[in-house]
């Protein structure tokens, strides 16, 4: 593939080579100045709010760690902390599973595979604003269909945002309904992509479909399934949308996912400096996330090619 | 086929069908409401609107600054997703047709990879301090340039995996003709690229438009909110307004749900960010 390169290569001069040479750098400088400057300038703008005292909005100059040793100790930080691994851990779990199982329910012949798919994926499509709006009208106690649906089951209305723990368990579920569409779709990817033909030697040879299921399509689905993971995971700790018109954090502090808390802080109370120094941790903590994904992401496509 | 096989066929779609109700009851639950007058919000659970009425869309433009706020989505999302789309592009080429040296092709995809996993909270209160110097702070054109700044990241990687499947020979033999670099790009790749274009542009839109988090701390009225962050103001008030938001929720909803339906197999590609080839 190279070589046709080097011929029309060789036929330029030598100024017009070194030119040559300049015009892939060239191409890239505007993305990677519009790139960094939307996220480079603010990261390296943000670390040195962290390190400045704010009152009023307004900077009062250089306060060293004083944010870092505020925010540790916090308490509210660490619930918050503690609420957002709670909530990733149980959405990334609940998504991964439902999106496996509607997954290996779609890969088959199917009739109206197309607008199946389309119609299972919608959720994941539309402003995660609008769907706070939609899972606000199911849960809204007086105009709502969730309680009266619980009450139609003989059970007692949940009037679902207004108590802690179902709360919380509330928005679980407006973020599987989201974002298992997403699981469902990248590990449909990966199962579609796979070879058969391991399965198939297995089927000949008599092991039942769970048999084939967990010693083959689940090692080969493997690599798939940690990317899928670890973006939704990346993904769903900086969750704001949802919860801001849902329960803005509350009932009390039951649904203030970190995302929230550092809102409030810079927002509402105004303090920059704070808020920039509790994202900068979870930063932290994301970047080594990233790194694995990117590691995986390469890992993966090496193996299916 | 054997009995057992067609009640497990007959199990399949079944249980297919309760996945798509629970995917798709909330959205109509949206719509119902929408369409229902005041009364008839209140009056119990009811599947169809009694007597269905526009007035809660009519009072969106008339009460709520919809107008407004569909126009600003729409100048933002074509200025950003522009731009975006030809800085990302130039980058793309580069990077799936030269051989890059000093680790710039590493460092440029690490960059893309950095701002596309950002979450939009980290990066709110530092571009609110940078805005503000530059006395951006609501406006349209400070929406854009972040938007198109962000947008280039997810442009960079759908399009480097799009032009790598061009074969290269078709643009060689049109430099070998004469064409210049760019000629060759322009003439010849991205025609061949079109699909894949479009297929990136409709997500640049859909993600753009979607946006609420950026919009909602950088803008604070009508003359640069966008729809998602109007939609959001109908939820401040005291009493809510059941009948206008559910409404907002639609109007919110209604082109990225168009789109989905337009684009279905385009749109695989886009929401899963090539993490599956």
């Amino acid at each position: 593939m190279a070589l046709a390169v080097d011929i029309v290569a060789e036929r330029e001069s030598r100024g017009r080579q070194r030119r040559a040479a300049a015009v892939p750098y060239l191409l890239l400088l505007p993305a990677v100045l519009a790139l960094a400057a939307v996220s480079l300038y603010p990261a390296l703008d943000g670390i040195n709010a962290s390190l400045h005292r704010f009152r009023y909005g307004l900077d009062k100059g250089f306060a060293g760690l004083d944010n870092y040793a505020v925010v540790f100790a916090d308490p509210l930080f660490w619930q918050a902390i503690a609420t957002t691994a709670m909530f990733v851990v149980i959405v990334v779990a609940i998504e991964t599973l439902l999106g496996l199982l509607l997954a290996l329910l779609v890969a088959r012949e199917l009739y109206f595979a197309g607008p199946i798919r389309v119609m299972l994926i919608l959720p994941m499509t539309i402003a995660p604003v609008v769907v706070g709006v939609i899972w606000r009208l199911l849960y809204a106690s007086d105009i709502g269909i969730v309680d009266p649906l619980f009450q139609a089951l003989g059970m007692g209305a949940p009037h679902v945002l207004a108590h802690p723990t179902s709360a919380f368990l509330g928005i679980v579920a407006v973020d599987v309904w989201e974002w298992t569409p997403l699981l469902f779709l990248i590990i449909l990817a990966g199962l579609q992509s796979m070879p058969q033909d391991p399965m198939e030697a297995a089927r000949v040879d008599g092991a039942s479909r769970l048999q084939i299921f967990f010693h083959h399509t689940l090692p080969l689905l493997r690599p798939v399934l940690l990317v899928a993971i670890v973006l939704r995971t990346i993904d769903a700790v900086g969750t704001f949308d949802q919860i801001f018109v849902l329960t803005k954090g509350g009932p009390g502090t039951a649904t203030q996912l970190i995302s929230i808390y550092a809102y409030n802080t810079a927002f509402l109370f105004n303090q920059y400096g704070r808020a920039m120094a509790m994202l900068i941790g979870v930063l932290a903590f994301l970047i080594v996330l990233m790194t694995a994904a990117v590691r995986l992401m390469r890992r993966t496509s090496e193996k299916i090619e | 086929m054997t009995p057992r096989e067609r009640l497990g066929q007959v199990l399949v779609y079944l249980a297919l069908a309760v996945a798509i109700l629970l995917a798709l009851f909330p959205f109509w639950w949206m719509v119902d409401t929408s369409l229902k007058r005041p009364v008839d919000i209140f009056s119990g659970v009811a599947l169809w609107p009694q007597q269905i009425t526009l007035d809660n869309y009519r009072r969106l433009i008339t009460d709520y600054h919809f107008g407004y706020f569909l126009l600003n989505s729409l100048i933002v999302v074509a200025a950003a997703v522009t731009v975006s789309l030809v800085l990302g592009t130039l980058a793309a080429y580069a990077l799936a047709r030269f051989q890059l040296r000093f680790g710039v092709r590493k460092m440029a995809l690490y960059l893309v990879l950095f701002v596309r996993m950002l979450p939009g909270i980290m990066l709110c209160v530092p571009l609110y301090i940078v805005l503000a110097q530059w006395g951006l702070l609501n406006t349209r054109l400070g929406l854009i340039l972040i938007y198109a700044g962000l947008n280039t990241s997810f442009v960079v990687w759908m399009m480097q995996s799009f032009l790598e499947e061009i074969p290269r020979d078709i643009e060689e033999a049109a430099m070998v003709d004469g064409d210049s670099r760019l000629a060759a790009l322009w003439r010849i790749v991205m025609p061949l690229a079109a699909p894949g274009l479009i297929a990136t542009s409709i997500f640049s839109v859909i993600t753009t438009y979607n946006d609420f988090i950026i919009a909602l701390t950088l803008t604070s009225t009508p003359a640069a909110q966008t729809i998602p962050v109007g939609v959001s103001t109908l939820i401040g008030k005291i009493e809510i307004q059941w009948g206008p938001m559910a409404a907002a929720g639609v109007v919110g909803a209604l082109p990225i749900v168009i789109f989905a339906l337009v684009v279905q197999r385009n749109f695989v590609r886009g929401l899963t960010l090539g993490a599956v080839k």
